[in-house]
């Protein structure tokens, strides 16, 4: 990434803080383990997503968590359903 | 009131406790965290099983308080005005089950204002050891009070009348009964069952629970008003009239 990046947290709720890439690839790699997925799996699935991500990011200065979470949940979707699902419902289960 | 039939009205209220699903969704949400940490699964299972152990005591703990306090306040017979509060709060119940129980949103989003899931949700994915899950699952008990309340009452009042050891017979009733979707949850969870699997049947079928739920307080007001307030007035009227 050329400049840093700032992540609007919950529409400007709480206080925005730079994007933070293992921050990503923990809750990622998080969900795929949630599905019992194999460490190696999650980790790659995790790593690929990331990827994805910071690409789609590199051109814009500022960014919302929820775009954050909405992106990596749709790459995620291509690689692995299940812990995309988990992924994305995660707020949304209580 | 019989003794079989208070422990039937006390196994429905039990299964009506039972369709409410906040302990579910943070039972998920438990496991979910601790699988996703990498925790072992003996340690996810000691935490699941304190979280179960949790909502089970206060359960109980509720039931007896509630069946302590009618005793105390209304001796072994309830009055009639009491069981029309009591039925009202059913049907009110009943109808706010079938409107706002489950968000308008994906997922299982519940009822629950959304600043308490948020702390409830941190609690939960700050718990790493058993007596912090016990409590998790103390709280979760409370947390739904609002809707709890009326199967638990109904579960107390159907209690005082009966001999006090199937008044111990009839609380344990109604803990177990209240617990079986935990425990069944928690069994597969336990077997190694994918999260993603329970969550998408709870979600599937959510609509399906709540439709139960409100139905089932409906059902039970219905009933209770027609056998513990109508009928008694009923039988009296006709021995006057005879």
């Amino acid at each position: 990434m050329s400049q840093p990046i700032d992540v609007v947290k919950q529409g400007g709720r709480r206080p925005s803080e730079r994007f933070n890439q293992n921050k990503l690839h923990n809750s990622l790699k998080a969900a795929c383990l949630s599905v019992r997925s194999p460490e190696g799996e999650a980790e790659t699935a995790a790593a690929n997503v990331c990827r994805a991500v910071i690409v789609w990011c590199t051109e814009r200065p500022e960014i919302t968590s929820a775009d954050v979470r909405r992106v990596a949940a749709h790459h995620l979707q291509r690689i692995h359903p299940e812990a995309a699902y988990m992924y994305k419902h995660h707020y949304l289960v209580l | 009131m019989e003794l079989l039939t208070s422990l039937v009205i006390v196994s429905v209220a039990a299964l009506i406790h039972a369709s409410f699903q906040l302990s579910i969704s943070m039972l998920t949400l438990l496991s979910s965290h601790t699988i996703g940490s990498k925790r072992s699964h003996s340690h996810l299972l000691r935490l699941t099983n304190a979280f179960v152990a949790g909502v089970g005591v206060m359960t109980i703990l509720l039931v007896s308080f509630t069946a302590l306090v009618a005793s105390n306040v209304f001796g072994t017979k309830i009055p009639s005005l009491a069981w029309v509060v009591l039925c009202g709060l059913l049907f009110g119940l009943g109808v706010s089950v079938w409107l706002f129980y489950y968000r308008k949103q994906g997922g299982t989003s519940l009822w629950v204002p959304r600043d308490v899931a948020k702390y409830l949700h941190d609690r939960t994915k700050a718990t790493k050891n058993s007596g912090e899950a016990f409590g998790l699952g103390l709280s979760s008990v409370v947390a739904e009070l609002l809707f709890v309340l009326a199967p638990v009452a109904v579960g107390a009042f159907a209690l005082v009348s009966v001999p006090p050891l199937w008044q111990l017979v009839g609380i344990a009733l109604y803990g177990l009964i209240s617990l079986l979707p935990l425990l069944v949850v928690n069994g597969l969870i336990g077997s190694g069952r994918k999260l993603s699997q329970i969550q998408k049947w709870r979600e599937d079928n959510k609509l399906f629970l709540q439709f139960i739920a409100g139905t089932g307080l409906f059902i039970l007001g219905f009933y209770l008003y027609v056998a513990e307030v109508l009928a008694p007035v009923v039988s009296a009227s006709a021995g006057s009239a005879l």
